[in-house]
């Protein structure tokens, strides 16, 4: 029942998603005509067939509603500057943000973890000031001036763009090699930055635990300190942080828009970037579509992971 | 065992302090900056027109900060910058938690299909990626410093806004409030003189840590590219960092500045918010 | 192997809709035109067809393509390909939408055998030796179906340039190989790849680490930062490019309805006269582009030589005072506050230009008693304002052809938008009786010396009506490995650019130097790093696991 309501309230996000989408996009004054033919050599007759063939001649509510159906399809319109479909052009960006994100969420997740736990654990101690100190340090770092800085700072070490050299020989090992090579800067980037955000969110997860009686009970019973902390409280805590990754999933897309941005890794948000320069209004569209739907998956994910690992929860 | 432990906790909440103390020392400074930042900043120093000094002048005896691509002191830029990242990063914060304000205390105190409405869109802005929203507003808006405030205030407010619903629903479930409904306070009553004020602490913390976000938020649209080209605030500064090849030229002088000034803003409001929060919710 | 870095995306690899510069750019090294133009002095020269005759009334030309070309598949270039292809223009209107402009005159084009194409034209013109339009194909393209959707990414795609594309991996890169059935005979390289960067500061970065081997369109500062750097040589080159500053001179549409909301001032020649005189365009020219750049005068660049007009005594010297004066005699006189008048500006933000140069306007705009307002906006919002003609002054910029028809032709009364407001492609609005007959005659006018006479006289009248200030012809600025290749062919060859030609010779000509296996160095050290941090993570992972699993033992 709970579930069905969940579900329910995330497809219902998602219209409104979709809905937002249309609107934000089509209140802007301008042709997207004109800025598609500036610079070159155009006729009338041309730029009314661009038109037409974009179906911008057509009455708001006739392309809200064609907008719409082929949504539902999959279909997210043509994009003004690749002339190929919307969803073409993002499914082939998809794979490299998935890489950096994937990474970069798994280090800064066992990472984020383990220091927010010896934190807490070790509450007022000189290891939880100096994480503390430099998770909220890090949260205040502006992601692109970090990428910026580690560029500067390593020199020639590391490639300055990209996710493959063209030269690299085509068996798998040089190839993954490469990939690595280039992985490392972004990928370091985003951890930092969303490391941060987890390492205080454990931490203060499990402060809230340790003062759970259970704890106290489990210490009476003369467990090792050690054996609680791993027995007891981590587990119960670290499942609420857990799903928090998830909840926080709408963070890592903002830090994937600026990291990508400053390395040139050919993802979606450079994708998102490069729709910015246009505009092109149908890309963006698109992105913030699947970008926003992204997020409302991931949440509805968090809800149910919740509920699942986390008996306590009852939530509305 | 227990001694210590409420030793600890004191000690802590006095670290917080310390650091929220620390905290505040830094924003005055920030404030004072940009307040006199007239004084410091002569009229035609930060004029492209009438500048003289060489670009990109590594740091030295009168650019004791370097120059930037145009020959401007990256020093005086950053004075000048001070005043518009802060005056972002408040407005956008009071318009953020101003809504938020609203929109919690309404779908708190009024419950039915309002409340349903109200409660529904937040979870939907809490849901979208803000920096997504914030991008594709400024690209829709015109260009400009307004266009700024609006794309993070409108993106960033539901937190607060769940937040304050909830403080809300807890204050109006007290007796207290039952009688003085029973007692025949209004709305206004009922909000004016037991929601708010029981509110205000909670909007406060609130307020001082989104000012910190607003901030990065900022920064992060002006290096996009979509800040107001026409003001200098240190987010802009960096997006001419990188359009200008501040990287290649290892000009960490124009590089540098403006990310730590951000940083220890940023960081700033962040320990006085905790500090706040510390003393509001008197159980930590 | 030749890495060249490129900023702009790849918008699409079918030349029919390709419009992106870079995508073109890449489409010259695939398929060659009807004709070309010379790297020395960028005259007519072979393309496909290797002689042209029209007939005396001017209205057919005759192309003839030699035997012995052929295809990157082994397959003849025959009459029938070029004909297909202006054919394809003809009927099929999404086919149109890269090039559409070239064949608009076209009455028809046919291909009596193998080796001749006519092409019919409704009336005489002067432009039909440069057609740049990608000559396809017909055998992939009979099959292509529905041109709109069709992608061309088989790889390799056929192609008759010098090299075949083989692989694009969209973001990334693009790789081409030399094409080993070229006519002109094939490049002295296997390989040329085009690295996508998403910033031109990346892409000086990459070429100092020696990532790349070619880089265009820096930052006068980027150029400047490569300076006496190991192994790079910089080509400051003539560009195609000017910068402009339009003044609305009371836009009207086609009917000479009156449209947006310039300024009335400036419909007074003596106003914008009075502007333009204010700008101190060399000190422009100093600050802003650092000295990369020629002082800005007619509409075509120096770089196209005999076209390129220059005003001599004609000039209108820098002269606030003399401004100052003229706008006091229009009736402009100044106020308590010193201010005649308020104007917009509207310029690009992002582009480094119009945020720079808009200062300096400010600045003598208010020497002269106007109170500049600048407006930076999104390329989208700037068109806008353009079209709508809702601007005073704009930021604006052409690269120019080297036949000057188009960008002449921008300024004619026709190219305004219809009454409906729509359909204009005019750049600055600008209407003139003396410009549009004086264009109607250059059009028609085969005699080419002649023809370069008028061409330069419009360009006059266009200085004298100042419906726009050319700001500065802007200097191409490039990099490129000497220690990775010996030399480049530029074009033209005095001053001239390596990327970005009327041509393809700039990749075809370069000359490999012997390579020295230095400079790996760094990236195996880079490596190696990347292979510890990874390594050390997995560790840490093992390790974590470990000890959980060990301590799961002592259960209570």
């Amino acid at each position: 029942m709970r579930l069905a309501g969940r579900i329910g309230g995330a497809a219902l996000s998602l219209l409104m998603v979709a809905v937002l989408g249309f609107f934000l996009f089509r209140v802007v004054p301008g042709d997207p005509v004109v800025s598609m033919t500036r610079g070159r050599p155009t006729t009338e007759a041309l730029q009314a067939e661009l038109r037409a063939q974009f179906g911008l001649d057509r009455p708001l509510h006739e392309q809200f509603w064609s907008y719409f159906t082929s949504l539902l399809q999959g279909d997210l319109g043509t994009s003004f500057t690749f002339r190929r479909p919307v969803s073409e052009v993002i499914l082939e960006r998809l794979g490299p943000t998935v890489l950096l994100v994937g990474t970069a969420t798994l280090i800064a997740v066992l990472l984020g973890l383990w220091l927010g736990v010896r934190a807490a654990w070790r509450r007022d101690s000189a290891f939880d000031r100096v994480t503390t100190g430099v998770s909220l340090t890090l949260w205040a770092v502006p992601t692109f001036w970090l990428g910026m800085l580690l560029m500067m700072v390593t020199g020639d070490l590391f490639p300055s763009r990209g996710m493959r050299d063209t030269d690299t020989p085509p068996d798998f090992l040089s190839q993954a090699l490469d990939v690595g090579h280039h992985l490392v800067l972004p990928s370091v980037t985003l951890v930092a930055v969303v490391c941060a955000e987890y390492a205080l969110v454990m931490r203060s997860s499990l402060l809230e635990e340790m003062h759970a009686p259970y704890l106290t009970t489990a210490r009476a019973k003369g467990l090792r300190d050690d054996l609680v902390r791993r027995r007891h409280a981590v587990p119960n805590a670290v499942l609420p942080a857990i799903t928090l990754v998830f909840l926080r999933f709408g963070l890592v897309v903002a830090g994937a828009i600026t990291t990508e941005t400053v390395f040139s890794w050919p993802g979606l948000g450079l994708l998102f970037y490069d729709a910015l320069t246009g505009p092109d209004y149908f890309l963006l569209q698109g992105l913030l579509v699947v970008t926003a739907g992204a997020v409302v998956v991931m949440n509805l994910l968090a809800d149910v992971l919740h509920g699942v690992l986390d008996p306590r929860v009852k939530v509305v | 065992m227990s001694v210590f432990s409420r030793l600890g906790e004191r000690r802590a909440g006095f670290l917080a302090h310390r650091a929220g103390v620390a905290g505040a020392v830094v924003l005055a400074v920030a404030a004072l900056v940009s307040l006199l930042a007239p004084l410091f900043v002569p009229a035609d120093a930060l004029d492209v027109t009438r500048v003289t000094a060489d670009a990109w002048q590594p740091p030295g005896a009168g650019h004791w900060l370097g120059t930037d691509h145009t020959g401007r002191s990256v020093a005086l830029l950053m004075v000048q910058g001070t005043g518009t990242s802060l005056f972002v990063g408040l407005t956008a914060a009071v318009l953020s938690v101003g809504i938020g304000t609203l929109v919690g205390v309404v779908s708190g105190h009024f419950g039915g299909l309002l409340a349903g409405a109200l409660l529904r869109v937040t979870d939907f802005f809490l849901v979208l990626p803000a920096l997504v929203l914030a991008i594709a507003l400024s690209t829709v808006l015109p260009r400009g410093l307004g266009t700024i405030i609006l794309a993070i205030g409108l993106t960033s407010w539901p937190s607060t806004a769940r937040m304050v619903r909830a403080q809300t629903l807890t204050i109006e479930a007290r007796p207290f409030v039952e009688r003085a409904r029973a007692l025949g306070g209004g709305h206004a009553h009922v909000i004016g003189r037991h929601v708010l004020p029981s509110v205000v602490p909670l909007v406060l913390v609130n307020a001082t840590l989104a000012v910190a976000s607003a901030i990065v938020a900022e920064s992060t649209l002006a290096f996009l590219g979509l800040g107001d080209p026409t003001r200098i605030s240190w987010g802009a500064m960096l997006h001419q960092a990188q359009l200008h090849g501040a990287v290649p030229q290892r000009a960490w002088w124009f590089l540098l500045p403006p990310g730590l000034a951000i940083v220890v803003v940023v960081l700033a409001f962040t320990l006085v918010g905790r500090a706040l929060e510390a003393v509001v919710t008197p159980k930590r | 192997m030749l890495k060249v870095a490129i900023v702009q995306q790849i918008d699409s690899l079918n030349p029919f809709l390709a419009v992106f510069q870079s995508s073109t750019e890449i489409g010259r090294l695939m398929y060659d035109y009807l004709t070309a133009y010379t790297a020395a002095d960028q005259s007519v020269t072979e393309g496909i067809a290797n002689r042209w005759e029209p007939s005396p009334d001017k209205l057919t030309w005759t192309f003839t393509v030699p035997d012995g070309k052929k295809w990157s598949d082994g397959q003849p270039i025959t009459a029938h390909d070029v004909a297909f292809t202006y054919d394809l223009m003809l009927t099929d209107e999404v086919a149109r939408t890269a090039n559409g402009s070239f064949v608009t005159n076209f009455e028809s084009v046919t291909a009596p055998d193998d080796r001749t194409v006519v092409i019919r034209t409704k009336t005489p013109q002067v432009t039909m030796l440069a057609l740049d339009v990608p000559i396809v194909p017909r055998h992939v393209w009979e099959k292509a179906g529905s041109i709109k959707d069709y992608a061309n990414d088989r790889m390799p795609v056929v192609g008759s340039g010098p090299f075949v594309l083989t692989e694009h991996v969209p973001g990334q890169f693009i790789k081409l190989k030399a094409n080993k059935n070229y006519w002109r005979g094939a490049p002295k390289y296997d390989e040329l790849h085009f690295v996508y960067f998403q910033n031109s500061d990346a892409a000086v970065q990459a070429l100092g680490k020696g990532e790349v081997d070619l880089v265009n369109r820096m930052a006068p500062a980027q150029f400047d930062s490569l300076e006496g750097k190991a192994g790079v040589t910089r080509n400051k080159a003539q560009g195609r490019r000017f910068t402009e500053l339009m003044i609305n001179p009371g836009a009207q549409t086609r009917t000479g309805v009156p449209i947006g909301d310039g300024a009335p001032q400036l419909k007074d020649v003596a106003v914008r006269r009075a502007i333009a005189q204010a700008i101190d365009l060399d000190a422009l020219v100093q600050r802003v582009n650092l000295g990369y750049a020629v002082k800005g005068a007619g509409l075509v660049p120096p770089v196209f030589g005999k076209w390129h007009w220059q005003p001599g005594e004609a000039e209108r010297r820098f002269d606030p005072a003399a401004a100052n004066a003229a706008l006091d005699a229009a009736g402009h006189p100044r106020g308590a506050d010193g201010t005649r008048f308020g104007l917009r500006l509207i310029g690009r933000a992002g582009r480094a230009y119009d945020e720079q140069a808009s200062e300096y306007l400010k600045r003598s705009m208010s020497d002269i008693g106007i109170a500049l307002d600048v407006r930076l906006v999104s390329d989208n919002q700037l068109n806008e304002a353009t079209t709508a003609a809702t601007y005073d002054l704009a930021f604006s910029g052409w690269s120019t052809n080297i036949d000057p028809d188009f960008v002449l032709g921008l300024h004619t009364c026709a190219q305004r938008p219809g009454a409906d407001g729509k359909g204009g492609t005019t750049d600055t609005y600008f209407c003139d009786e003396i410009y549009d007959r004086l264009y109607a005659q250059q059009l028609s006018e085969f005699d080419e010396a002649k023809r370069v006479e008028i061409v330069k006289q419009m360009q006059a009248r266009f200085y004298d009506q100042v419906p726009a200030v050319v700001l500065a012809y802007e200097n191409a600025l490039e990099g490129y490995r000497s220690d990775h290749f010996a030399r480049f062919t530029t074009q033209p060859a005095q001053g001239g650019v390596i990327m970005a030609q009327n041509g393809m010779w700039g990749y075809y000509g370069a000359e490999p130097a012997e390579r020295t296996a230095q400079a790996q160095g760094s990236r195996w050290t880079g490596l190696a790093i990347g292979g510890v941090l990874i390594g050390g993570l997995v560790l840490v992972v093992v390790w974590m696991a470990r000890r959980r699993g060990a301590t799961a033992g002592e259960r209570e």
